[in-house]
Formats: C-alpha cells, sequence, structure tokens
C-alpha cells in the first residue's frame, strides 16, 4: 500500500505522532457523531419494542433479542431478502458490472466512439433520481406508457410492466440507471495497460477473446473487484425502486431497505424497524469482507 | 439612509421571528386532494390574522393519508410540528397514548360552538376521559355508479341493490355489454392503507353481520362465517369472475388511479364514502371533479349478504377534526383561532364549499346551508341509522393493516379464501394475544 507509506516517511520526517493523532481527531470526531452514534443508537432502539404511536412511544420496553428472533421467523423478511439478493445480482453484479465492462471494452481504442457512449451513459446517471423515477413511470405506464403507445403501434399487446414484470422491471431499471460508473472506471483501467502489449498482439495476430483473457483481464482485475466491492453495497442498500412501484405490487418488488422503511415509518414500528436495518447491516459487513479477502488473497 | 435601511431590517426581521403565529397542517392542496380546504382556509385566514394581530400559516400537504400520519408523527416526536392539526379521528387513540396531543377541555371552554356537537362526535374525539379533537365533519359510505354507463349497458336508473348477488348481477351485465369498463371499485390490498379496510372490507363484513371487534365480549374476532363470505366475495369479483381489477388494486398510488378512472368513465361502480362525492368528484376539483356530477353520478345504499337476518343495508363512519399539538407554545391564541374558525359564519361556507355530514346540531338545523346540499341531506337521512364506528383502539392499525393484507391475498390468487385467514388470525393473535382474540360461527 503505497499511500500508508508515504504517511509513514512524513510521520518520521515532519511530526511526531501527537500531530498527528491531533489532527485526525476532526475527521474522528465527525465519523464518531454523524456514523458510530447513530449506528449504536440503531442497536439500542433494535432491542425495545419501540413504536412512533401508541403507549410504546413513550414508554419501550427493553426486549432484548427478541425482535431478531422474530425477524428471522418473518415472511416479509425473508421476501425483502430473497428480492434484494436478486436485485443486487441481476442489476449490480450481472447488469452494471457486465455491461459497464462490455460498454468500456467496445469503446476501447475508439476516442470518438467512446466519448459519445459515455456522455450518453453519463445522462442516466446524472439526472435526480425523482426526475428518473418518473421519466421511468412515463416509459412503462400500462395505459399511457410510451413503450406500450410503441407495442400498441406495432400491433402487440400492450403490457402491464410493473404489474406483470415488476422485479426485471426494476433491475433493467437499476442498469440503466448505474451502468455508467463501472463503465467509466472500465474504462479508465483499461487506459492503464501499456498499449505496446496490445500492439505486439496485435502484430502476431492472437485472437480477441486471448487479448481479453491475457492481458486485458489480468491487468484489470483488481479494478473489477473494486468496483464489485461499491456497487453490491451500493445497490444493496438502494431505495430508488420505492419511487416506481412502492414496493409492490403485493411485496415483489419489496428491497430489504424498502421494507425497513415500511415497518418503521409506515406502520411506525421503530425498534423491529431498527432490527432489520442492523441484520442489513451485518449482510453488508459480511459482503464487505468477503470482497476484501478476495483482494488481500490475490496479493498474497 | 443606509443605517436606517439596515435598521428597518433587522426589526422587520425581529417581527418575523418573534412575532406571534400560529400553524395549522392538514391533508390538502390546492388543486389536488381536498383543494376546497384550501379555499376554505384562504377565505377566512387573511381576516383572523388581522383581527388578532397575528400570522397563521397552513402547511398544505396533499399526500397519501399513512405518508400524512407519518409526518405529524416525526414532527411531534421531533419536538415540533403544527399546532393545529387537522387529523383523521381513529388516530386519537394512538395520538394520545403516545403523548402527542394536548388534551383541549380548556380550550373548549372557550369555544362557545361546542355545545352544540353531537355527543357521538364528541366520543370520537376523547379518549381515556379527556378531550382532544373538534371533530369538523363525518361521513357515510355507499355504493356511487355512473349513471351514463349504465343507460348504456341497459340497467334500469334509480339502482338499488338488494343483496351481494345483486351487486353481482349487475357487474356482470356491465362486463358483457362494455368492454373496457371496470365493472366495480371494492378497495383491497395494504396499498390502498385505511380505505382499503373502512371502503371495501368492513362495507363487505358488515354486510355479513361480522365486525373485526366483538363489543360484547371485547375481543377480537379471527374466525367468522361472515369474514369467510366477505373473502369469497372479494375471490368472485377479483378472481373467479374478474369484474374489478387486482393488478390495479396492488398498484402504486393505486387510489388515485382509480380516482382517474373513475373520472375518466372507466370504472362503474364504487363503494366510497361522502368525501368521493363532495371532495373529490366535486364539479370545484380541478383532478376529478366531473362538471355535471349530480346528473351522471348516482349512488346507492349498501346492501346486506341478503341472507336471512343479515342487516338490510350497512355504512360506517370516520371523521376527521382539529387537534391540538402537545408541543403549542401558545394554547390561548390556538383557542382564538379555532373559536373564530368555528363561527357560524365560516361553518356555513365550509360545508358549502364542501358539503359533509355536520357533527353538530345548529348547523345541521340551519335550513339554508346543510341541508341544502340534496346529497348530504338524503344520504344522512338514507343511511346515519345504518352506520357506525370502527373499533378505533390503539392497536386498530395493525389488526386494519392484516384486514388489509387478508383482501390482498385473496385477489390477487397468493393464498386460498382459507389459508388467508389461517394467517389472518395467526397474526391478530400474535398482535393482541390468546386472550383477547375470540372465533365466531
Amino acid at each position: 500500500m503505497p499511500a500508508l507509506f508515504g504517511v509513514d516517511r512524513v510521520r518520521k520526517s515532519l511530526m511526531g505522532k501527537k500531530v498527528v493523532v491531533l489532527l485526525l481527531i476532526p475527521a474522528l470526531a465527525l465519523i464518531f457523531i454523524f456514523l458510530i452514534l447513530p449506528g449504536l443508537w440503531v442497536l439500542k432502539i433494535g432491542m425495545t419494542n419501540e413504536t412512533l404511536t401508541g403507549a410504546k412511544a413513550r414508554n419501550p420496553d427493553f426486549v432484548g433479542f427478541e425482535n431478531y428472533a422474530k425477524v428471522l421467523s418473518d415472511r416479509f423478511f425473508y421476501n425483502a431478502l430473497r428480492v434484494t439478493l436478486l436485485f443486487v445480482l441481476g442489476s449490480a453484479i450481472v447488469g452494471q458490472a457486465g455491461l459497464g465492462l462490455s460498454l468500456a471494452l467496445l469503446t476501447y481504442r475508439k476516442r470518438k466512439l467512446r466519448s459519445f457512449v459515455q456522455s450518453v451513459v453519463i445522462l442516466a446517471w446524472i439526472i435526480p433520481e425523482v426526475v428518473v423515477a418518473y421519466l421511468w413511470i412515463a416509459f412503462l405506464d400500462k395505459d399511457y406508457g410510451t413503450l406500450n403507445m410503441l407495442l400498441s403501434v406495432l400491433g402487440l399487446r400492450k403490457v402491464n410492466w410493473f404489474y406483470e414484470y415488476p422485479l426485471p422491471t426494476i433491475i433493467t431499471f437499476n442498469i440503466w440507471r448505474g451502468t455508467a460508473y463501472s463503465m467509466l472506471l472500465f474504462s479508465a483501467a483499461l487506459e492503464t495497460i501499456p498499449p505496446s502489449y496490445l500492439e505486439t498482439a496485435d502484430v502476431i495476430g492472437v485472437s480477441a477473446w486471448r487479448k481479453f483473457k491475457d492481458i486485458i483481464f489480468p491487468n484489470i482485475k483488481s479494478y473489477i473487484l473494486t468496483d464489485l466491492i461499491l456497487i453490491t453495497l451500493w445497490t444493496f442498500n438502494v431505495f430508488t425502486p420505492y419511487l416506481l412501484t412502492g414496493g409492490g405490487p403485493s411485496f415483489r418488488t419489496e428491497l430489504l431497505s424498502i421494507y425497513i422503511y415500511r415497518t418503521a415509518f409506515r406502520y411506525f414500528k421503530l425498534g423491529y424497524g431498527a432490527s432489520i436495518a442492523t441484520i442489513a447491516l451485518l449482510i453488508n459487513f459480511a459482503l464487505a469482507m468477503f470482497y476484501l479477502s478476495l483482494s488481500r488473497r490475490k496479493k498474497a | 439612509m443606509k443605517r436606517l435601511l439596515v435598521l428597518v431590517l433587522v426589526l422587520a426581521m425581529a417581527a418575523f421571528i418573534f412575532g406571534e403565529k400560529v400553524t395549522i397542517i392538514a391533508n390538502a392542496i390546492k388543486g389536488g386532494k381536498n383543494t376546497q380546504v384550501v379555499d376554505w382556509f384562504e377565505k377566512y385566514i387573511p381576516e383572523i390574522e388581522k383581527e388578532l394581530g397575528i400570522d397563521i400559516e397552513l402547511i398544505q400537504t396533499g399526500i397519501r393519508d399513512e405518508d400524512f400520519k407519518a409526518r405529524i408523527v416525526l414532527d411531534i416526536k421531533g419536538g415540533g410540528g403544527a399546532d393545529i392539526l387537522w387529523i383523521d379521528g381513529f388516530w386519537v387513540p394512538e395520538f394520545v397514548e403516545a403523548g402527542y396531543l394536548r388534551p383541549i377541555d380548556d380550550i373548549l371552554a372557550e369555544i362557545p360552538a361546542w355545545k352544540y356537537y353531537y355527543d357521538s362526535m364528541k366520543a370520537m374525539g376523547s379518549y381515556k376521559g379527556k378531550t382532544y379533537l373538534i371533530p369538523a365533519s363525518t361521513d357515510v359510505r355507499m355504493i356511487y355508479y355512473n349513471k351514463e354507463l349504465f343507460k348504456k349497458a341497459g340497467i334500469p336508473i334509480p339502482w338499488q341493490p338488494r343483496s351481494w348477488e345483486d351487486i353481482i348481477k349487475t357487474a356482470r351485465i356491465i362486463k358483457e355489454k362494455l368492454p373496457g369498463v371496470i365493472p366495480i371499485q371494492l378497495n383491497a390490498g395494504t396499498e390502498m392503507g385505511e380505505a382499503t379496510t373502512m371502503q371495501g372490507f368492513f362495507m363487505v363484513l358488515l354486510g355479513a353481520g361480522g365486525n373485526l371487534y366483538d363489543w360484547e365480549t371485547g375481543k377480537w374476532i379471527i374466525k367468522s362465517s361472515a369474514l369467510r363470505d366477505t373473502l369469497n366475495f372479494y375471490k368472485r369479483i377479483y378472481v373467479d369472475e374478474k369484474l374489478g381489477d387486482a393488478a390495479l388494486q396492488v398498484s402504486a398510488g393505486a387510489r388515485e388511479k382509480t380516482f382517474e378512472l373513475f373520472r375518466q368513465e372507466k370504472i362503474a361502480m364504487y363503494v366510497e364514502g361522502t368525501w368521493f362525492y363532495t371532495s373529490v368528484l366535486n364539479p370545484n376539483n380541478p383532478s376529478w371533479g366531473f362538471p355535471d356530477r349530480d346528473e351522471r353520478i348516482g349512488w346507492a345504499a349498501m346492501p346486506g349478504r341478503g341472507k336471512p337476518g343479515d342487516p338490510e343495508f350497512v355504512s360506517i363512519s370516520g371523521g376527521t377534526g382539529f387537534a391540538v399539538n402537545i408541543n403549542c407554545k401558545n394554547p390561548k391564541l390556538v383557542a382564538e383561532v379555532l373559536k373564530r374558525l368555528l363561527y357560524i359564519e365560516p361553518q356555513l361556507s365550509y360545508f358549502e364549499m364542501k358539503p359533509f355530514v355536520s357533527p353538530r346540531s345548529d348547523l345541521a338545523d340551519s335550513c339554508w346551508t346543510v341541508n341544502k346540499d340534496k346529497f348530504i341531506a338524503e344520504t344522512s337521512r338514507a343511511l346515519v341509522k345504518y352506520t357506525t364506528f370502527r373499533p378505533a383502539f390503539p392497536v386498530y392499525p395493525e389488526i386494519s393493516f392484516q384486514a388489509q393484507l387478508l383482501t390482498e391475498r385473496v385477489v390477487t390468487g397468493q393464498m386460498s379464501v382459507d389459508k388467508a385467514i389461517e394467517e389472518f388470525a395467526k397474526e391478530v393473535t400474535r398482535i393482541v394475544g390468546k386472550e383477547n382474540v375470540i372465533e365466531k360461527p
């Protein structure tokens, strides 16, 4: 880790340990106030039966791990977990990373094409979420949506996308929404490969697949891992599909984040919602650990 | 000159900060949901502001009732919120238990009109011996129908079904004669929230002589033949005969979508409350109003199941009203504002803009406004004698959600009627405890 060596050198030459600690205090204080404290608070609430209305709003009882036991036998929890895993697998891992890599490769060493594709893809990424949600509803609406208008012009049946294919719909939406990040990251990664490698390969007349397998992939492996870590965690916690489907129909697009929201802020079970949030946090933690151990193993 | 300007600015800011102010929040927005409420406030607020020398701010929302409730709760829990809360009466018990509402018996002593409120209405606003809500209006529930569609389908009007079977028969005719028109909208599912429980589920369940709560034993009813028949009625409409649109019930923003479809004359029958006619369909509502509402839209009393011993007709009532936030800093001022809003003149004007069943006798007796509205006069006369109230205990919202889930599972075909009732019974028992549930034949 080169960055650490840098700090090491600075510490030796310019400042003592005390100064470093002193300089770190503001950052640590911020992390403590805005990250650790709320985290601990959620842990605490998760062990009570606190609600937002009713007697338990005023005098919640400490219930220990009762909420957690309940979560583990809660069919809505398993439904949300299943939906979330499919959503992450479909939209982040296969969709965004896969499509992002394909686009980066397709436009690799084609400057004009790349800047065009990048502009289009980034456009989907920078529009505010609420606007995007509205655009997609306008596109997919059963009666007035652009897509169904086109289908009926072509003489095809109108499809109620949000009802008949709810999960594929939000997965497609999220791929559309988030591919830009992966594409940009992979494009930048490809730039780090010394051109001579591929030029040499071209001279020898190596097949495209061999070029990818033996030159490109080994060179960008660590970037792929970074990308997967980040988008998996982001996608796991994403809430925007709520604006499209509200978690429905009949909970078929209820991601874990939406389930937590519904529990805590629509049905006012704050304690129970906090315990689900804690479990989601643990899952995030486990995912991050898994990826980190992969990257360590690779380095070792 | 510059200095003077600064001084004026500072003084103006000080006046802004220290000037006395009363805030009111209502689930209403100009041009949309409850637009008439905003119009009414805009008509009377300036007068009251001038008279009392204060600022009155109306916070407009116009969102789903459940979201409105969440907003108010979070506002109050965070130590803030509007002074005057225009809320649904059945929220009172759970809000009081949480310590969110200020008892208003002292404020009521300042309000001369309070003596005219009916006792049943006063009861809706009180909990454990104290009063928390001044009812603004109450309502009844019925079945609306589009007369034009009925004429096109050859159904004679006025139409008055005598049993569930009559409703099914009419719906079948519409399905056959008018393709593309949804014969009936009977609210189902969790997306519609409380509108499912009140407008749909209860209206059917009561017709079979059932209820969610047994008032004699004080227990929640988890199984009964009335409940089974209710769900079978839902199943016939949404699954067996497809006389309603199940996909619509569970789609995002379902309730607004059904309003829109009714406005476009793509729904023939709709079970709803007074509000639907006097606010949603009101010619003065730019979103969903019918200019020729009175000629085009008819109503009928919701019939019972039709077996011997069943109620002939059913209705269930709710109501909204003014409550006072526990965080309210100036109850004296709030009393002055409420007192003026409840004067007879503004009240008559309110019922003119948004006709409703009045909660107080002086308004009901006044021959020139409330009774002038033919719809209110007729529906009150026909339905008030059948109407009942929901069991608004603090735990009610949780049971209500289970009832919504019950209808959702049946209309979407996720579960059979028996399986859905099993799940309902299990969940309700878990919520209130074994000792508080009962099974009925």
